[in-house]
């Protein structure tokens, strides 16, 4: 058994390129709305929300088949104008994450469904060296840096172009947008049952630099 | 700008209000930041204005304080979104409401009569949507909340206006003291110098006290808020708890905002923050404990700031115990964004005359190093940060 196919790959997206990526990339966990949503990512897990509870869904390699900027930005990717960069194949500037379908701009069902292919056969040769040469983000920032509650304002919006543009214009300010899409509240509270303990303050015997 | 009198690292909340301040005396003051006004602590607080439950020795600050929010506009020319909504720590058992009464017993022996010990029914006329299980809490009528950004802007803006330059993007690397001049160089090669300077650096404040030779220890902290989608109003003071981290109050826009403690991780070479989802969780869980209304509300927005923390959780307000022309005002700790209007004058009040008519002893940057000196932080209620 190579170590590809013991890579843990989850697929955002339900539909043409998700389907398609499936099948390339079979014993991979599938997020599609409405059952499941991706909400928020960090390097190794997808936090989802579904059947009334929320979870981290661990992933070596991740392809994302549905438009969804800020969940990619959250780990880091590169964007630029409003897109993630990515290379011919769909992999991005993050090694083992990848883009394909409607977020890359596909415009039809079948293109969607080729790039997706494209994608999981390119994660699947070898997850761990994925570059994107000289992918650098290139945001133009916002005008106007919007405060929390002004930006949570904007994040309620419909998911779209009309939200995420601007929303990545205020990171290209604020660093990370969190979450990539709302989250049911009492579902995140039944995350945890007690307390956390607590954590002291980070230590700093740093420099001026 | 000429060369300037006053130099002060940090362009957040506190920095600009020395700003101001000193500006308004004549004197020529710059303001070096490293990023942008208002990046870190002072544009991601809670913007809670809270007397209710300081340490004891920031009592009298935090009542001088809260009289100056209440006439901000004239102070800043803007109202920072400031609301008397009054604050309310609530109690969820017996042994927290006792606490919370001995408390209020030491602010009245020490003729301090602006806490309310207020039993159920009262905390539930001021809080309809509060869970059953409240049995009382602590009141204060004349704390509230403000908008940290628009407040932060607002002073920057007076500072500008008062004639005080604030440089964005210089983010100081070196501090040297030279022929009585203090020194600093930017990462851009800049140098700035002037007889005096304020360390109002936040989270970097010790690396800026280190620098001039005075180590003071300080770490830092991510604390994380959340906001919900915008609901029908339900709330107006802002809400903590006795027991348990939290900061809960909701905006004229309905959105609600939950934070007071919990933290992520950051980091203080480049500034970048980490959530904790586990931890924001439990924000979550407290929130909706005490305020079941929120089942149906979801999560929209989630962030952190970096925030000094100092080992006695208090700030550090001073004149330099070693160098002669600098002082601190830093380390606050997660709970200075209240206290700026009037730590931006006794900060130039130190400056400019070598003492403040305002109580600060306890706040000294020497503390920390005399055996025994640390205060203790029992002596406040559970701090929520913002």
């Amino acid at each position: 058994m190579t170590a590809a196919e013991t890579c843990r790959a989850v697929i955002v997206g339900g539909g043409p390129a998700g389907r398609a990526a499936l099948v390339e990339l079979p014993g991979a966990v599938l997020i599609a709305r409405p059952q499941a949503t991706a909400w928020h990512a960090e390097p190794g897990h997808v936090w989802v929300e579904g059947g009334g509870r929320v979870w981290a869904e661990p992933f070596d390699i991740l392809l994302v088949c549905a438009d969804e900027p800020l969940l990619l930005a959250a780990l880091g990717c590169a964007v630029s104008d409003g897109r993630v960069l990515t290379d011919a194949e769909g992999r991005t500037s993050v090694p083992g994450v990848a883009l394909a379908g409607r977020g890359t701009g596909a415009a039809t069902p079948q293109d969607a469904e080729r790039q997706a292919v494209a994608a999981a056969r390119a994660l699947r040769a070898d997850p761990r060296v994925l570059q994107l040469e000289e992918a650098r983000s290139a945001l133009d920032p916002a005008a106007t840096r919007l405060d929390p509650v002004a930006l949570a304002s904007l994040l309620e919006q419909p998911v779209g172009p009309g939200r995420n543009g601007p929303a990545l214009a205020q990171r290209a300010i604020l660093g990370a947008v969190v979450p990539a899409r709302p989250v049911s509240l009492a579902a995140l509270a039944g995350l945890v049952a007690a307390m956390p303990e607590p954590i002291p303050p980070q230590r700093d015997e740093g420099a001026l630099a | 700008m000429t060369d300037p009198d006053i130099l002060v690292v940090g362009g957040g909340l506190h920095g600009l209000s020395a700003a101001l301040h000193l500006a308004r005396t004549g004197r020529r003051v710059r303001v070096l930041e490293a990023r942008q006004v208002a990046a870190q602590a002072s544009g991601y607080s809670a913007g809670g204005v809270r007397t209710l439950g300081r340490h004891i020795a920031e009592v009298p600050l935090a009542l001088e304080a809260i009289a100056r929010w209440h006439r901000i506009a004239d102070l800043v020319g803007d109202g920072c979104g400031f609301h008397a909504a009054g604050q309310v720590r609530v109690a969820e058992t017996q042994a927290e409401l006792a606490r919370l009464s001995e408390r209020v017993a030491r602010l009245r022996a020490e003729g301090w009569a602006h806490e309310e010990l207020a039993d159920a029914a009262t905390v539930r006329r001021l809080l309809p949507a509060v869970a059953p299980h409240v049995v009382g809490g602590i009141v204060t009528r004349r704390d509230g909340f403000a908008a940290p950004l628009r407040t932060t802007l607002a002073f920057a803006r007076a500072a500008r206006a008062a004639g005080a330059e604030i440089a964005e993007d210089a983010r100081v690397t070196t501090v040297e003291r030279r022929a009585g001049l203090w020194q600093l160089r930017t990462r851009e090669g800049d140098l700035h110098a002037a007889p005096l300077l304020l360390n109002a650096a936040g989270a970097w404040g010790g690396r800026i006290a280190r620098a001039a030779g005075e180590p003071i220890p300080l770490g830092f902290n991510a604390f994380q808020m959340l906001l919900t989608d915008a609901l029908p109003p339900f709330l107006a003071p802002v809400v903590g708890a006795a027991g348990r981290p939290l900061s809960f109050k909701q905006s004229e826009t309905g959105h609600v905002m939950i934070g007071g403690g919990h933290k992520g991780h950051a980091n203080l070479d480049t500034g970048d923050v980490r959530l904790d989802v586990p931890r924001l969780a439990y924000s979550a869980r407290t929130a909706l404990d005490l305020f079941p209304i929120l089942r149906d509300a979801r999560i929209v927005h989630a962030w952190a700031g970096i925030e000094g923390v100092t080992p006695d959780e208090l700030p550090v307000i001073g004149r330099s115990a070693v160098a002669d022309g600098l002082v601190h005002a830093f380390g606050f700790s997660g709970h200075g964004f209240a206290l700026a209007p009037l730590v931006g004058e006794i900060a130039a009040d130190l400056l400019l005359d070598g003492v403040s008519r305002h109580p600060i002893a306890a706040f000294g940057p020497a503390r920390f190093g005399q055996p025994g000196a640390v205060s203790e932080t029992r002596s406040a209620l559970l701090q929520p940060a913002g």
